[in-house]
């Protein structure tokens, strides 16, 4: 297969997914036997008492629209994609009207990719240095006790060490804030102070959890090269356990935990969720929470469909990267 | 120069150990191709990798030793057990089995080449000057060398191995260790490989040992060879003298079943199969499945001795049957 053609096949899967992500998200809503229009007026009608009937039916008329619920389904569905993929509007947040969702999320999604793209690539990385050491020098003693750390932290759920981080260090100890606020007005020092502040304990929390998984997949992986008859073969010609270790066995072991990087950077939105709801941080995570509290449809239309694509887009960079890893996917 | 003195191996396993070489003592002299022969399970690739020095859990040297010595650029080195490992690629190399995984699948040829070669064989050249010297060396054995660009996939069975013996070979080193060199290629590619062993060996002046199950490659290519039986040598000599005149009763049977051209008599096989190692019988190992056994067979353990100059045999009744050969071929 030439590389274009490989090239062009990811393209069409990356596409053809994120189309298919986009419909089901359109079509489940709209299966509900509740109508978000009906909702809101019942709504407003228990808040303000009764309404005229001619007024009613303008404020419907208007809801329909901005719920991008009007004309038959085809219509409906063919502007959805025209305006949401394509323009990235998903009509007015309806718990902040009358700002568009678009904007929202545009402000609140470089919190989380930068806090969960950091913390994941970070607990990779150090999970597979820590994990290869453990699989490929089984018998030095730091191997062991990191391994040892690494298996006594991994089952323990996020939530609870999310909990114990953010009681002892905001709580008692009072080192960070309970709730965050990144003050992006009055000066880059102040940004830069209240981001930290605000993302130290939801970085610890992710990377201590998420390194303990890359050591033990790691570990196990390299062990298992490590016993290849190529790696025995690059010991019977005297290279240097160091050559062995670089070249042979990480080279062929990182292979398989590019795969499952490009897998957990697929999670990177749901895991997101109870990391910023524990701490309190603010990013799409809690913007997702609190738009399915308020039944904010376009808003969680709209941050649904900013975590596909970017889950999407994730998947196409690793498999873009992975013919440079493998010489048998790029010549194959 | 490979000396084997009193060599003694086993394999600690849960069911006990399993005794796999028992007293070896042979030596492999300098420029010549020595065979290592027998069926599998005997233990031809536990003692190459005890003369390679590749000793891992579970195998373990219960006594004995390997003395590797010789002469390279003029330098003497003397090097035993537990020390061959320095010699390793200088001094001995190994072409081992299963030669189809033993390359890095990811990295090119030439970067697997330049990782064999010691730093201070190369120190005084850039990276360019040694991939040269290494692709003059390819084109020495009559191989491309845009092989050094090539992944191990790329090639096929017979050429990974010939890669491999350039890889063995290109360090020039006085003992090369081949085991099963060339099973599972097909008969024209194997005699291409063989071919290339064979003259490398004149090349280099060197020691080669072969070992193979195939009796067919031991009379192509051997000068002296070993049969093994069960864990030790059942007959050892030249390999012509072997095949003419076999004295030990399993080494008459392993050639009387090999077909040879124009002789069209059924051919059988050896009844029987070889003996456990972990409870092996009392006396001679093969006696069970001996068609002459005598009474001391089954009681003592025959010695591997000088029955002719440069002939060792481990049999109870090696004068008898040779004088019975000479009847049998006087009248």
């Amino acid at each position: 297969m030439k590389f274009t053609q490989y090239f062009g096949l990811r393209i069409l899967t990356w596409a053809l997914t994120i189309w298919i992500g986009v419909t089901f998200i359109f079509f489940v809503p709209r299966m509900f036997p509740s109508d978000p229009v009906e909702n809101m007026i019942g709504r407003i009608q228990s808040r303000s008492g009764q309404m005229d009937p001619l007024e009613m039916e303008s404020l419907r008329k208007s809801l329909r629209v901005q719920f991008g619920l009007e004309g038959s389904l085809l219509e409906q569905y063919v502007s959805f994609l025209k305006k949401g993929l394509l323009q990235f509007d998903f009509g007015p947040s309806l718990m902040s009207f009358p700002t568009p969702v678009g904007d929202i999320i545009k402000t609140y999604l470089p919190y989380t990719l930068g806090l969960m793209l950091m913390t994941t690539v970070l607990a990779w990385i150090i999970g597979n240095f820590i994990g290869l050491q453990a699989g490929f020098r089984k018998d030095r003693l730091s191997s062991k006790f990191l391994e040892g750390v690494a298996i006594c932290i991994y089952p323990v759920p996020y939530f609870i060490v999310a909990l114990v981080l953010q009681i002892v260090f905001a709580f008692l100890l009072g080192w960070f804030p309970l709730q965050s606020t990144i003050i992006t007005m009055g000066g880059f020092g102040t940004f830069i102070r209240t981001l930290l502040r605000a993302s130290v304990l939801p970085a610890v929390s992710l990377l201590l959890v998420g390194t303990g998984w890359w050591i033990i997949s790691m570990k196990s992986l390299s062990g298992t090269v490590s016993e290849e008859d190529f790696v025995l073969y690059a010991r019977y010609r005297g290279l240097s356990e160091q050559k062995i270790g670089q070249s042979y066995v990480l080279r062929n072991s990182i292979i398989t935990q590019v795969t499952a990087l490009a897998m957990s950077l697929g999670g990177v939105f749901s895991g997101s969720i109870m990391t910023e709801i524990i701490f309190g941080y603010p990013g799409v995570g809690t913007l997702i929470q609190k738009a399915i509290l308020q039944s904010d449809y376009n808003m969680i239309l709209g941050c649904i469909t900013i975590s596909i694509v970017a889950i999407a887009t994730a998947t196409l960079i690793v498999d873009l990267i992975y013919p440079l890893i493998d010489p048998r996917i790029r010549y194959s | 120069m490979l000396k084997v003195e009193n060599l003694s191996t086993s394999y600690k396993t849960i069911d006990g150990d399993v005794h796999v070489l028992k007293d070896l003592n042979f030596e492999i002299y300098e420029n010549e191709i020595f065979g290592i022969a027998g069926e599998s399970g005997c233990g031809k690739t536990t003692l190459l990798k005890v003369l390679y020095d590749i000793i891992d859990f579970p195998l373990k040297i219960d006594g004995g030793r390997v003395l590797l010595s010789g002469k390279k650029n003029g330098d003497s080195f003397s090097y035993e057990s537990g020390t061959i490992r320095e010699a390793w690629w200088k001094n001995i190399s190994y072409v081992p089995q299963a030669a189809q995984s033993v390359l890095n699948p990811i990295t090119r040829l030439k970067s697997q080449f330049l990782d064999s070669i010691p730093e201070e064989e190369k120190k005084n050249e850039s990276k360019e000057e040694t991939l040269e010297r290494v692709a003059k060396y390819l084109e020495e054995l009559s191989l491309s060398r845009d092989l050094l660009d090539a992944f191990p996939f790329q090639l096929s069975g017979g050429m990974r191995q010939r890669v491999i013996i350039a890889l063995a070979t290109f360090m020039s080193p006085n003992v090369v260790l081949a085991d099963e060199p060339t099973t599972a290629l097909d008969v024209v590619v194997q005699r291409g490989i063989l071919m290339m062993l064979m003259r490398l060996q004149r090349e280099l002046q060197n020691t080669l040992v072969v070992v193979s199950h195939d009796m067919g490659v031991h009379y192509q290519v051997t000068k002296r060879m070993g049969i093994m039986y069960s864990g030790s040598f059942a007959e050892l000599g030249t390999t012509d003298d072997i095949f003419d005149d076999p004295i030990h009763p399993y080494t008459k049977m392993l050639i009387g079943a090999l077909p040879r051209v124009g002789d069209k008599s059924q051919k059988v096989g050896i009844p029987g199969r070889p003996p456990s190692l972990t409870d092996p019988p009392p006396g001679c190992r093969f006696a069970p499945r001996c068609p002459h056994p005598g009474e001391i067979c089954g009681r003592d353990v025959p010695e591997f001795r000088e029955v002719r100059p440069g002939r060792f045999v481990a049999c109870h009744f090696s004068e008898k049957v040779m004088s019975d050969d000479t009847k049998a071929s006087g009248s």
